[in-house]
């Protein structure tokens, strides 16, 4: 059950969410991210590593799925279960030249056998996405549970 | 989010949609290895069945360019003057030896262009080359009246056709020797419009096994091999009987005598063309003269006796009916032996499996008539016995009594002598079991058994000799599209991911990815690294088979990676051809020691 459920539990209940990034580009957008979700939970056994492993991907190709969304991953052995959190920029992020200013940004991480739950995560928050209202309510949040509510709204409504 | 004009997400959605659509396919019909080999099992036969109707209409060609008549052989002999009689088959041999000959310059290698031996011993390649020769020599045999089948040369050309085909495609050697099993038993199907006993004919005494592995695709092939064949002609049941009946229990009595006397006739039969084959090498004639001299021979026996010339096909059917006076039949199954063993001995390139059917139904006829003399009671039909003794005959002759119980079956479609045709059958192949270790195919089947420690058993042991080489593969960093078009252009449910140095890194499963196909959002994200799998199975090169059949267990997948030790992706395993190679192994042991 547990299994079927993950993406839904996951993105309702992020592991960390931040309201407001203070990154100016991707790379510490995505450095600050980890080290608020490093510090939030035990579930990343090896914090240096995943902050490897996401670096990598995103200079690989771009981790953007919207002009205003990004959504840096990483599958590897560093967490032992998903781990997830949520960053909100509301003055923009350069990621790359065609993504110069992202909003919001998913993080994700991934244990390296779970690669259907992966792309379970990846197709919801897709969905969630592009849901109405929920980026709006997203974006005009400004405290960790404003940020989280329409997460966990969204989730529960689609359950 | 996505502007709907945008040509490269156009392109996606629709590479996309193009994907959902092959997977549905792919669902609904589940094309696997298997179904794939049925296919060309299918299209072997369709092939085989062609070629053995071109094949009939040449023979027929070259009989009345040779002749002058286009009637059958045996009309057109007894129509021909004496010096046509001698003439005709002598200079058909002539020619038949001249094309051997010719061919011989043409092909300097020796090679093998038998297909039982590609099947049994070999790596299922026969040299079309050489065998179209032979084949276009036997026209000449054939055509000529000579007193030889024409069913073996229409065998051979639909396996070798079905060889070729396989070599073509690339197939593996386990595959492509089930490729030329198929081949023959369409050749077989289509010869004597049998297709039950074409598919059991291949796997009793070729493949030896009637697994469903290999017993399938042959199936198959029969079938449309026969279909097609009816389809394009007229063809009909081969020898209409009249109705039979057992008359009584007592029937049975005499029944098994007629098994005794064919089991111990056909033995002889075979001996006797051996004999007649030194016979003829012993004369040291050039090989054109030997095949003339042969033709000849049957020419100076058809001048008085015309029924010996050709396969015998229209005389059984004279026999089966009743036509034939005994008296008369005595002298023709005499005469009859000695054409088989004159055209048989020179080397007329021909098959001796119509001829063996002509021996058993006169012999049986004959037995039949003469245990009605003395004891009607007991053989009220002696037609029935010469139906029988056709079919103990062949199942003596062929050390195949199963084949030979359904052929028989399919050639008269009279269900009523089953019950005589089962038991004789069977204690003919034992007493010619008893005289002698030998059958119309013992000596490539005697090499099968010797040639295995050695070569065989050592040619497919081992995971590389069945390796397919150059999977197709791709860069970890490859785009969803790109993996989503591999899928769609091979036809393939894995595709493997390597690095710079072509070392394995892992599968990204078709599987994994399919309920996502309608997410173009995904597709812009991911790549190959995010989903490939690492932990998939994969096999070493130098693995024993059974091993890597291990691997298969509790997995879907139809192939597994083959990885040498340094990591580098060498090529791929599919599940069939090991299952395939394994089937054959499973069989050997039994038959070396048979």
């Amino acid at each position: 059950m547990s299994s079927v459920n993950l993406p839904t539990d996951l993105i309702a209940h992020p592991d960390v969410v931040v309201p407001h990034l203070q990154a100016g580009t991707g790379e510490e957008a995505i450095r600050e991210l980890h080290a608020r979700l490093c510090a939030a939970t035990p579930a990343v056994t090896h914090p240096e590593k995943l902050l490897e492993t996401l670096l990598e991907r995103a200079r690989l190709t771009s981790v953007a799925i919207a002009a205003d969304v990004a959504l840096p991953h990483a599958r590897t052995d560093a967490v032992e279960r998903m781990v997830f959190a949520v960053g909100r920029a509301p003055e923009g992020i350069a990621f790359d030249a065609a993504h110069p200013r992202v909003q919001l940004i998913f993080l994700i991480g991934t244990p390296r056998d779970q690669v259907s739950e992966y792309l379970r995560v990846v197709a919801a928050l897709s969905r969630l996405l592009r849901t109405e209202g929920v980026r709006a309510a997203m974006l005009a949040a400004t405290t960790e549970d404003e940020l989280r509510e329409p997460l966990e709204r969204t989730m529960k409504a689609g359950r | 989010m996505k502007s709907v004009t945008d040509p490269a997400g156009e392109f996606m959605r629709k590479l996309l949609r193009l994907l959902r659509w092959r997977l549905w396919i792919q669902e609904k019909l589940q094309p696997t290895e298997w179904q794939v080999t049925l296919l060309w099992a299918g299209l072997a036969g369709f092939l085989g069945a062609l070629s053995s109707l071109v094949f009939t209409a040449l023979a027929e060609g070259v009989h009345s360019v040779l002749s002058g008549s286009d009637l059958g052989v045996v009309e057109s002999m007894r129509r021909l003057p004496w010096w046509g009689c001698l003439l005709v088959p002598a200079l058909g041999g002539a020619c038949a030896g001249l094309i051997l000959l010719l061919g011989r310059r043409l092909t300097r290698k020796q090679s093998s262009t038998d297909y039982m031996e590609a099947i049994a011993i070999g790596n299922g390649r026969i040299e079309l080359r050489a065998s179209l020769i032979k084949s276009a020599a036997a026209l000449f045999s054939i055509g000529s009246g000579g007193s030889i089948g024409r069913e073996g040369p229409m065998v051979q050309l639909a396996a070798v056709i079905a060889s070729w085909l396989g070599r073509l495609q690339g197939f593996t050697p386990p595959q492509l020797r089930l490729l030329v099993a198929c081949g023959a038993a369409a050749g077989i199907a289509s010869a004597y419009n049998a297709p039950i006993a074409g598919s059991f004919f291949v796997a009793e005494i070729i493949l030896g096994t009637i697994a469903m592995e290999s017993l399938g695709p042959l199936v198959v092939s029969a079938v449309v091999a026969t279909l097609t064949v009816r389809v394009l002609t007229a063809a009909h049941v081969l020898y209409r009987v009249p109705e039979f009946k057992l008359g009584s229990p007592l029937e049975m009595g005499p029944y098994v005598v007629l098994g005794l006397v064919a089991g111990t006739l056909a033995p002889w039969f075979l001996r006797s063309l051996r004999q007649s084959e030194g016979f003829f090498i012993a004369l040291k004639l050039p090989l054109v003269a030997r095949l003339a001299f042969g033709g000849l021979l049957v020419g100076g026996i058809a001048v008085n006796v015309p029924q010996v010339a050709g396969n015998g096909y229209s005389v059984v059917v004279e026999i089966l009916n009743g036509e034939l006076p005994w008296r008369l039949l005595i002298g023709i199954f005499a005469c009859k032996w000695l054409a088989t063993m004159s055209s048989f001995g020179s080397g007329a390139p021909g098959g001796i499996f119509t001829p063996a059917l002509f021996m058993g139904a006169s012999a049986g006829y004959l037995f039949g008539t003469g245990i009605h003399a003395v004891w009607p009671a007991a053989a009220q039909d002696p037609r029935a016995f010469a139906l029988v003794g056709m079919g103990a005959f062949l199942s003596a002759a062929s050390r195949a009594p199963v084949m030979a119980v359904i052929m028989l079956f399919e050639m008269t479609l009279s269900y009523d002598i089953i019950l005589p045709l089962m038991l004789c059958n069977v204690i003919a192949y034992y007493t010619a079991k008893g005289f002698e270790d030998r059958s119309l195919y013992s000596d490539v089947l005697k090499r099968k058994a010797e040639e295995q420690p050695a070569a065989n058993a050592f040619a497919l042991s081992r995971v590389s000799d069945l390796m397919k080489p150059k999977p197709p593969v791709m860069p970890a960093n490859a785009r969803f599209a790109d993996i989503a078009n591999s899928f769609l252009k091979e036809r393939i449910n894995n595709i493997y991911v390597t690095d710079d140095a072509a070392r394995f890194l892992g599968v990204v499963a078709l599987h994994d990815i399919k309920p996502y196909l309608h997410e173009p959002d995904i597709a812009e994200l991911v790549i190959a690294r995010d989903i490939m799998r690492e932990d998939f199975p994969h096999v070493g090169p130098d693995q024993p088979l059974t091993e890597a059949l291990g691997r298969f267990i509790g997995i879907t997948a139809e192939r597994l990676p083959v990885v040498a030790e340094n990591g580098e992706l060498l090529g791929s395993l599919s599940k069939s051809d090991l299952l395939l190679a394994l089937v054959e192994k499973r069989k050997k042991p039994g038959e070396a020691a048979a």
